[in-house]
């Protein structure tokens, strides 16, 4: 059996009186893709930060292969321990880059500070082929890139600490389908080949069904269903996740219907 | 004789300083009276564009041929006084984010009635009638006007831009991806609200998206572009079960859906072609499964699907395409 990379229990935050995270818990096996679906202040992005360091928990643990993530850090080497344990990447690539610093020069400023000391010439160039960047791309400016291209470096420099747990909060959201799809292959691969888990925050059900294995339904801060992508969507048994599958469009779809069970709920 | 179109755009050719093709090129387009057309592509591909000529709005520096009518009228030629009443009331135009199109200090009232009041189509007293009949339509009631926009949803928001909207009591409504930025719940909320309004008003109704799910649930005829060209149009159900143009079969393999195998998409390799390269033969040519040197020289013309002359393609092999298809 699998160890899991990830073990979150009875995780807890408070905005003033709304409980924008409510006794969460999952875990997320080596290799494994779990995905966090629900709407605007389901509190799935409010959870992914808690996971990555960036918010305050006000109750709950956090295990990374089985030892805790604890509080703020101190000092540099804890911070890098730290930052190595878990990588995220954000819906917008062009705000997560540097717009001054070339593609290479981004992966080895990461590489530079979390293993110094080293050639990193060729870790670059694997890099970039793993994520399927050219050495034209090395070499260009954020701006000069695509969509597709800068959301690609962003993954290489997550990669490049080589994490235990990549969260990908509405990674692929801002795409083109026809780009989207590439990356969402090229996230496959990588799993495939590394064993990294994969936290997918997302509102979009066609993208978790198509990448994750298990899966987390939130609603006002609390999970209201989980369990394997599958079967989650295939017989949900919370009205809320039929809610959801209902709301995304397809042939003979009833908007009507849609829009008065959601005032129903 | 059939009812002069909401929208009927002709030929229509955008062309940019600095890039070696047009934006726009060759673009025909119809929104019938009451009819409900979906325009879909990815970035880049000219949708915008296209939409908003119906307005006039076009890039900078941009140039325009063709014909660009609305009701009958070519705006594109049209002087700017009449132009003027055409973008106050005949054409009304719905975009992605709300909370862009709206003054934040201003109270929703104010919002819903200004347009309006300042063409001097109505009086306030009367815009204030409307407004509150509108807001109502809308699934929305009177206490809507005396809030501020950062007072309501994202979802409530929309539907106050679809009432202003409609407000000038127009002929063509355009929504430029007007669910793109809500949750999926509220966007059945306002697609629910474009249909019924349709429906009841008669509007012609231009959805331009992204999303080709979308675009075939709600919508009765579906235009496809690619790379400022017209790839594929026809009935929404027959073009997405039977593609005709590799670009459309491609769009509709790639998309994650919750219908068909999970795992691994097949995605469209390579990219759009570059503005600053002249385009000889097919757009879509490099990226192409079916592509041949035909493909390469010349560009081809859409032409209708055998039997079904409201369905065309611009595809030198849509008949290789309907086989395998059909089969699948």
């Amino acid at each position: 059996m699998p160890e899991n990379v990830l073990e979150v229990t009875g995780l807890r935050r408070s905005f003033g009186a709304v409980r924008a995270v409510d006794e969460v818990s999952f875990t997320l096996p080596q290799g494994g893709s779990l995905g966090i679906v629900g709407e605007s202040g389901s509190g799935k992005t409010t959870t992914a930060r808690i996971v990555v360091g960036l918010e305050r928990a006000d109750e709950g643990e956090i295990l990374v292969r089985g030892r805790p993530r604890g509080g703020p850090p101190r000092g540099r080497t804890a911070r890098l321990a730290r930052a190595r344990e878990i990588q995220m990447v954000f819906q917008d690539p062009y705000l997560s880059l540097d717009p001054r610093t070339s593609v290479e020069a981004v992966l080895r400023e990461t590489l530079g500070l979390h293993f110094p000391g080293r050639d990193h010439t060729p870790r670059v160039r694997e890099l970039l082929d793993q994520v399927g960047l050219g050495t034209r791309a090395a070499d260009a400016l954020p701006r000069h890139l695509s969509g597709g291209q800068r959301q690609r470096v962003a993954i290489a420099r997550a990669l490049a600490v080589e994490p235990a747990v990549l969260i990908l909060d509405e990674a692929v959201a801002a795409l083109d389908v026809s780009v989207q799809a590439q990356i969402l292959n090229l996230l496959a691969d990588i799993r495939e080949q590394t064993g990294i888990g994969f936290l997918f925050i997302t509102h979009d059900l066609g993208v978790v069904r198509c990448v994750t294995d298990e899966i987390v339904v939130m609603r006002h801060g609390a999970v209201v269903e989980q369990g394997a992508t599958d079967e989650v969507l295939s017989s949900p048994r919370h009205p809320y996740t039929r809610l959801l599958l209902e709301s995304v469009p397809r042939p003979g779809w009833d908007p009507q219907a849609i829009a008065a069970a959601r005032r129903a709920l | 004789m059939r009812p002069t179109p909401a929208l009927d755009v002709r030929g229509l050719r955008v062309t940019l300083p600095g890039t070696a093709r047009p934006v726009l090129d060759g673009v025909d387009l119809t929104v019938g009276a009451g009819e409900t057309v979906a325009l879909v592509g990815e970035s880049g591909s000219g949708k915008s564009i296209a939409s908003r000529s119906a307005l006039r709005l076009l890039p900078t520096g941009g140039v325009a041929e063709g014909e660009v009518r609305v009701a009958g009228e070519d705006v594109l030629t049209m002087d700017a006084a009449r132009l003027r009443q055409v973008r106050a009331g005949t054409v009304a135009m719905v975009f992605q984010d709300p909370c862009a199109a709206v003054n934040p200090l201003r109270r929703i009232g104010d919002f819903l009635t200004e347009g309006v009041t300042l063409a001097g189509t109505m009086s306030p007293a009367r815009a204030a009638a409307r407004a509150v009949e509108l807001l109502g339509a809308v699934g929305l009631d009177g206490s809507v006007l005396r809030k501020y926009p950062g007072q309501v949803s994202g979802g409530m928001l929309q539907r106050v831009v679809i009432a202003a909207a409609l407000m000038g009591d127009p002929v063509l409504l355009m929504a430029d991806e007007p669910t793109t930025a809500l949750d999926v719940t509220s966007q059945a909320e306002v697609i629910a609200v474009l249909a019924t309004l349709r429906e009841r008003f008669g509007t012609g109704l231009l959805f331009v998206t992204h999303d080709l799910d979308l675009a075939a649930a709600i919508s009765d005829r579906v235009y496809v572009m690619y790379a400022g060209r017209i790839a594929e149009s026809g009935p929404a159900e027959a073009l997405f079960a039977r593609p005709r143009h590799p670009y459309t079969a491609a769009l509709l393999a790639s998309t994650p859906r919750m219908e068909g195998p999970r795992g691994r998409l097949a995605a469209i390799d390579g990219q759009p072609p570059d503005l600053r390269e002249p385009l000889r033969g097919c757009a879509f040519a490099a990226r192409c499964p079916l592509a041949t040197e035909v493909c390469d020289e010349r560009a081809p013309l859409p032409s209708p699907a055998p039997g079904r002359p409201d369905h065309t393609a611009a595809c030198h092999h849509s008949d290789l395409l309907e086989g395998s298809a059909v089969d699948a």
